[in-house]
């Protein structure tokens, strides 16, 4: 059963097509890579598939429901309910504490639960760290906080924007094994990257050329 | 945790984790209601501190006796009872008279008046040496002092002469138990003959006197010792006529008659004729650049001493009110004692008024333009701190924030920043009030309770006015720029 399904989609800014008649489709409880060079339209595709941008043409199903048309505060809503955002910079409000950067997730989302919190930490393996402000955080803790935080809320999809961009090989491993058990619970995953050794702990890859899916491969050592 | 906890620890901890920028607006609205929270005091506390200095400029409001009536020590004191307590700031009471210096052959208008009363009502008037403290002495004003050479410490012999001319009363009207009388009429030749009288308890005649000196010696002039004519006339009721039991000095009927006429015609003279000589010691000059340095100063006790009456002629009061209140007082007065009349000092109350009017306006502008650049200065600042958040918005509305939490996070930051800058505000704006009062009034001023929760309210109200447009900003932010691009 698909979780998302591009159609047609096309983004254009004024010449350019930044996205032209992709058609996409992701199951649910898949594991994705999104891979391609600079300017072919991964960050264009990412900011639709994570509601904070509506394509100029075609339709995008997540989860059944076409969120191509929708207002920017249902989109919001949408993007609040069903999906977890990994980012390559981290961001974390920076005055804020780990545990309470994850509980600003679940401010919004429903009821922060400081409990809940600090065992989302303990699964990324910053229960100890808890109480610390970011700039007291390693890059690497920085992101697996940020990976707490996009899990907090039990999301239909988690979307990974160069989640490891930023990070050395060791955090690197850390985070694709996070990813790796977010799969083995069943958690649909996405991450766009350019790097093929992201791309290959994925079980498939879309790689984008020009605005337009260029192959996808399918990773056949996968889980091996 | 509730999600108001979360939100107040987000709050607290994006101002008490980020100092540095937060104590920049912290600090403009804590100035801001610095200045607003002195000014509102100075604004409210102006009309008693221009009312003090007022005050120094004299008497704002009069009483006077009503035509025909007279106004004494006791009256005066019943009618001030009108005054609520506290706004009587002093009642000057004065009775002037002409004393005559003696030995220089002058005579001088004399003040009876309180001279505790006097430092209340006219501080601005400048001794040299020391108001009397102590009967028999004297305030001699500049003027006199220099034309007549006085010194503090000189004596003065002054006295009292009083007033002798006839009364308005008609000789029927004049005739009353215990009256003195005197009159005149034409005598032999065209000269005047002059005859007094004292009448007894009954009005009838007790003595008689006569002044016949313009008459001839061997005829008329004899009247004048004579007991036989003299005597017939006591024990009778004016007016009298020759021949019914009285008769005339033989050899001077003409004499006669115009004794008799003198006597008909007679009205009444005043009781106290006796002058009055006292010495006074000086005891200070006084200065004032006005009329008053032409008057000499003695206490009431002196005056009344003198005079032999309790009686004034004006009292000065100094009033703290405004023309209105002025007005109702002197209404109330004129009411309640039917012989006192109760007259505004125009210039001194409309002036105070007046000034007080543009006092108030300029604090008043003053106010408004500091509470406008309070707000563009704190706008400013909150305008820096969006910019510099930017991310943290973008990512708060990545995270799933809809506008209204934006709104409501900057909102309750500013609420706080102005509920902080306000205690702040209070407290130091009483200080600033306070040194402006005693730099500029001279005294210092009352504090107002309600200034604390007032300055509070309204910082809070001035950092979420200034907030509005930082707040169009957050929401205007797109959450994509979380993404990889920036």
């Amino acid at each position: 059963m698909s979780l998302l399904e591009l159609k047609n989609v096309s983004k254009i800014y004024g010449e350019l097509k930044a996205l032209d008649n992709v058609n996409i489709h992701v199951d649910q409880g898949e594991w994705v890579a999104i891979m391609g060079p600079s300017g072919s339209g991964k960050s264009t595709m990412m900011n639709i598939i994570g509601c904070m941008d509506k394509p100029t043409k075609g339709e995008v199903l997540l989860d059944g429901v076409d969120i191509s048309k929708e207002s920017s505060k249902r989109l919001t809503d949408i993007r609040r309910d069903k999906i977890g955002l990994i980012f390559q910079q981290f961001h974390m409000v920076n005055y804020l504490t780990a545990v309470e950067n994850v509980m600003v997730s679940q401010y919004y989302h429903s009821m922060p639960d400081e409990q809940e919190a600090l065992e989302a930490l303990g699964r990324v393996g910053l229960r100890e760290r808890a109480r610390h402000l970011p700039s007291q955080l390693s890059g690497g803790e920085q992101q697996r906080v940020c990976v707490a935080r996009a899990l907090i809320n039990h999301p239909e999809l988690i979307l990974a924007d160069e989640p490891t961009g930023n990070l050395d090989e060791a955090n690197e491993n850390i985070v694709l094994d996070l990813f790796a058990q977010l799969h083995k619970e069943g958690t649909t995953l996405i991450v766009v990257t350019h790097d093929p050794e992201v791309a290959e702990a994925a079980q498939r890859t879309i790689v984008l050329e020009h605005g337009k899916v260029a192959r996808e491969v399918i990773n056949e050592n996968f889980g091996k | 945790m509730t999600k108001r906890r979360m939100f107040l620890r987000m709050i607290t901890a994006s101002l008490l984790r980020r100092r540095s920028r937060m104590l920049i607006a912290l600090l403009s609205i804590g100035i801001g209601a610095t200045i607003l929270a002195g000014l509102v005091t100075i604004y409210v506390d102006v009309p008693r501190q221009v009312g003090a200095q007022f005050r120094s400029y004299g008497a704002n409001m009069l009483l006077l006796p009503r035509d025909g009536e007279t106004l004494s020590s006791e009256k005066l004191s019943e009618t001030l009872q009108a005054f609520p307590e506290d706004t009587l700031v002093g009642a000057a009471p004065y009775r002037y008279v002409r004393l005559d210096m003696t030995t220089r052959q002058q005579s001088f208008t004399a003040a009876g008046t309180d001279f505790e009363q006097i430092t209340k009502t006219s501080p601005y008037f400048s001794i040299e040496g020391a108001y009397p403290s102590e009967t028999r002495q004297v305030l001699v004003g500049k003027e006199i002092a220099d034309t007549i050479g006085v010194k503090i410490g000189s004596s003065m012999e002054l006295t009292y002469q009083p007033v002798t001319s006839s009364s308005d009363r008609t000789p029927e009207e004049s005739r009353v138990p215990g009256a003195s009388l005197s009159g005149s009429a034409e005598g032999f030749g065209g000269g005047m003959v002059y005859a007094s009288a004292v009448l007894d308890s009954e009005a009838k005649i007790a003595s008689v006197t006569v002044d016949v000196s313009t008459q001839t010696p061997e005829y008329g002039g004899r009247i004048a010792e004579d007991e036989a004519f003299l005597s017939q006339l006591t024990g009778r009721s004016l007016p009298l006529s020759l021949g019914d039991g009285i008769d005339a000095l033989s050899g001077a009927t003409v004499t006669s008659l115009a004794v008799i006429d003198a006597l008909n015609q007679a009205t009444q003279t005043t009781a106290a004729a006796q002058p009055k000589t006292a010495n006074f010691i000086v005891t200070g000059i006084l200065t004032t650049g006005g009329e008053e340095e032409g008057y000499l100063f003695i206490s009431l006790d002196d005056m009344k001493m003198m005079t032999g009456e309790d009686r004034l002629d004006v009292a000065e009061l100094s009033v703290s009110a405004n023309v209105e209140q002025l007005e109702t007082y002197a209404e109330e007065i004129e009411n309640r004692h039917g012989a006192v009349q109760a007259r505004l000092v125009k210039r001194v109350a409309r002036s105070e008024a007046s000034v007080l009017e543009k006092l108030t306006a300029l604090v008043f502008l003053v106010t408004l333009v500091v509470l406008l650049l309070t707000m563009i200065c704190v706008s400013t600042t909150m305008m820096a701190v969006v910019s510099e958040r930017r991310r943290e918005i973008g990512l708060r509305k990545a995270l799933g924030a809809s506008d209204n939490s934006i709104r409501a996070e900057f909102l309750g930051e500013g609420l706080f920043l102005g509920a902080l800058g306000g205690v702040l505000g209070a407290v130091l704006g009483f200080v600033f009030a306070q040194v402006v009062s005693i730099n500029v009034f001279g005294s210092s001023i009352i504090f107002q309770p309600l200034l604390l929760p007032v300055t509070v309210i309204v910082s809070m109200v001035i950092a979420a006015v200034s907030c509005l447009l930082p707040i169009k900003h957050a929401v205007a932010i797109d959450p994509a720029i979380v993404l990889k691009g920036e």
